[in-house]
């Protein structure tokens, strides 16, 4: 009804309204029917289009979208396993690793003031300078400092600087120091060994990373478990046979014999005569592991395992020795050294002293190069050879240790009479100092060469035999001598314990001759002389203070560090000691009932 | 089967409701076990910092310093030992001999 009448308003009041609109001729005309099933037709079809993607997406092929999803909120974790320790027989730390952060930065996002990056800077040790040169290194990524302390960690968080991060890292500690310095070695920043035990050892020593797959929330929360967990495998404990105490003793007496004697450097060898074990390597001068910067090389040398020199006199025992042990000579045997010269092949070698004529045991408590040449030239060439192959000279040192030397021993072949009269007193070969303290096993050892260790030994060692236990013995009586009144090295005794042992003193090669101011004197020797029970070698380069000899400069270090080694390892003096105590005889009695 | 169904509904929300506790209460404690295991590990190095931190202040060199120049002692010698000679001792420890 309306409808007429609005029209028919329309009509009798048009232009004064505004509403004209249902007069247009649009709408006049019909709709056709087409067209709306046309919209319902494109939008059902959007419909469908949109439920096919869907199906496609979650059904078909989910798998970009689920990896897209999953790298958003699922992580695999790193779950760091630690580097094994290394420590000494007794048990005693000589490399741990602790906790010790690096920080690092997104120098874009640090929005820090000049005064907390001051701040930052005191905290990592670094100049102001230093700090702003690594931010501007890089704007994604920079180092600010490797390997921080825990404490200066905690204050650099407490800055709660933006963009400065910490990143968990290990670092090795080495509480011994500069003392087990060249045994222990060290890692770098990646925890990988580079010297000493911790290269030897690497691939028993280094951990094994295990993994974990987590979901984190949005902020970054753990907040559950996916899938396998990998553990991690810590590095393997190492037990050397380095007895931190004997160690000890041994590097504080080569540095005072360095010292006192104005040397360049002093190196000590301890094997214990029983096991093989190296009870003690010391060198001298040394470097604090952790911390390295400005190091030299002289430093970092092992010598004692890696610079070889001619053994000089202390070969002369094994020449007496092959001539004992083929029936050429026996203790007693007279041998005629004149006027204390020999001229051999055009050289003509000379002895400290006229000793005229004197028996092989003398010959070796004196250390004469005339006699022990003659008992050397009665032999073959090849025999000479094979003994000194036997006791190790010429040949790479079965011991887990990097750097090991072969030292220099030609063919017996290529030798002339005035090489195989040099070699009889220890020229013209070359060996180092553990080679030295391992050639002397067989005499300690009753004629039988053992293996050396760097590790404990639980079992007991078979060796092999060199020499008749007659014949080791007679020249460990030989030895003693040597180290006795009228002997080149009285300054080896000890108190309570007896010692045998033989001094040797070389000058230094420079270029192709020998030195007339530079020498290296050393000695090597063991204790007590009737059941050896340990072997010290020690060698004191280029002393400089007025005594050069072997039986001045390195047997009273010998004899301090047998001394000190022997009453640590409980070994009970073999010789009587005038006691400073007064005997508690009672008391010792109780306690003998009490045991 | 009206009322059985009103029934089973409220026994699904209930279900419903219980499962979305559970798996809160599971998150919580899973966080929670996360956080002791971190403090677990933090303590764990702690403690290896500290016994080497220990060890470094009780080496061979520092104890020789003090005990020769704080304590005046001196290195003993065998004229100042008194050795105890047993042969039931020597025999069962292996070390030392008579």
């Amino acid at each position: 009804m309306k409808m007429p009448r609005f029209k028919q308003g329309n009509k009798a009041t048009g232009g004064q309204r505004a509403v004209t609109y249902a007069s247009s001729p649009l709408l006049a005309s019909k709709t056709p029917l087409w067209r709306s099933r046309l919209l319902v037709a494109l939008v059902g079809m959007g419909f469908c289009a949109l439920l096919g993607r869907a199906a496609y997406i979650q059904l078909i092929s989910p798998d970009f979208f689920q990896k897209q999803g999953e790298l958003r909120y699922a992580h695999t974790l790193e779950l760091p396993a630690s580097r094994g320790q290394i420590k000494d027989r007794t048990g005693h730390v000589l490399a741990t690793s602790v906790a010790a952060p690096s920080i690092w930065a997104i120098p874009k996002d640090m929005d820090a003031t000049a005064e907390q990056k001051r701040e930052l800077a005191k905290l990592l040790g670094l100049s102001n300078a230093e700090l702003d040169r690594k931010l501007s290194a890089s704007t994604k990524f920079s180092w600010l400092r490797r390997q921080v302390d825990n404490d200066v960690a905690k204050q650099v968080k407490a800055l709660g600087l933006k963009g400065v991060f910490q990143e968990g890292e290990y670092r090795r500690s080495y509480p011994e120091g500069e003392v087990a310095a060249h045994v222990v070695g060290f890692t770098n920043l990646e925890d990988n060994g580079q010297e000493g035990i911790e290269l030897a050892f690497q691939r028993d020593l280094q951990g094994h990373d295990g993994t974990r797959a987590v979901l984190k929330d949005r902020l970054g929360r753990v907040i559950e478990d996916v899938g396998q967990r990998t553990a991690p495998r810590d590095g393997r404990e190492i037990e050397l046979s380095i007895d931190s105490q004997i160690q000890f003793f041994a590097y504080q007496r080569v540095r005072d014999a360095v010292a006192q004697h104005k040397a360049k450097a002093g190196s000590a060898v301890v094997i214990d005569a029983q096991t093989g074990e190296v009870l003690a390597l010391a060198n001298y001068p040394s470097f604090d592991p952790a911390n390295r910067k400005n190091l030299t090389g002289n430093q970092l040398r092992n010598r004692a395992v890696t610079d070889t020199f001619e053994p000089g006199s202390t070969m002369k025992p094994f020449i007496a020795a092959l001539a004992m042990d083929s029936g050429r000579v026996t203790p007693s045997t007279r041998i005629d050294t004149g006027n204390g010269t020999i001229s051999i092949g055009g050289f003509t070698i000379r002895d400290t002293h006229a000793h005229g004529n004197m028996s092989v045991a003398e010959v070796i408590q004196k250390s004469s190069n005339v006699g022990t040449i003659k008992m050397a030239m009665q032999m073959q060439p090849r025999e000479m050879y094979d003994m000194f192959t036997q006791i190790g000279l010429g040949q790479k040192p079965k011991i887990n240790f990097p750097g090991a030397v072969t030292g220099r021993l030609r063919p017996y072949k290529a030798w002339r009479p005035s090489d195989q009269a040099a070699m009889s007193y220890g020229y013209a070969q070359t060996a180092s100092l553990l080679q030295l303290a391992h050639a002397y096993t067989v005499f300690a050892r009753d004629g039988e060469l053992i293996p050396v260790s760097m590790q404990k030994v639980t079992d007991p060692v078979g060796g092999t035999r060199v020499f008749t236990v007659q014949t080791a013995q007679a020249v460990r009586q030989m030895l003693q001598m040597a180290a006795g009144n009228g002997g080149t090295a009285p300054k080896a005794q000890t108190q309570g314990y007896s010692v045998g042992g033989k001094t040797g003193t070389a000058r230094k090669l420079e270029g192709k001759v020998y030195s007339t101011s530079k020498y290296r004197p050393w000695f090597v020797g063991m204790s007590p002389i009737n059941n050896p029970r340990l072997i010290v070698a020690v060698m004191v380069d280029e002393p400089s203070a007025g005594m050069t000899y072997g039986g001045d400069v390195a047997a009273p270090v010998f004899s301090q560090i047998v001394q000190q080694s022997l009453r640590l390892m409980n070994v009970s003096p073999d010789l009587d000691v005038k006691s400073q105590i007064i005997a508690k005889t009672q008391a010792a009695d109780a306690e003998r009932d009490d045991l | 089967m009206k009322s059985l169904n009103l029934l089973l509904f409220v026994v699904l929300m209930l279900s419903a409701l219980f499962l979305v506790r559970t798996s809160y209460e599971a998150r919580r404690l899973f966080a929670a076990s996360e956080r002791s295991q971190n403090e677990a590990a933090r303590l764990e190095s702690d403690y290896q910092r500290l016994v080497a931190e220990r060890q470094a202040q009780s080496t061979n060199i520092r104890v020789e310093k003090a005990a020769r120049e704080r304590l005046q002692m001196r290195p003993i010698s065998p004229a100042v030992t008194q050795i105890v000679q047993s042969s039931t001792v020597a025999a069962s420890r292996g070390g030392v001999r008579p």
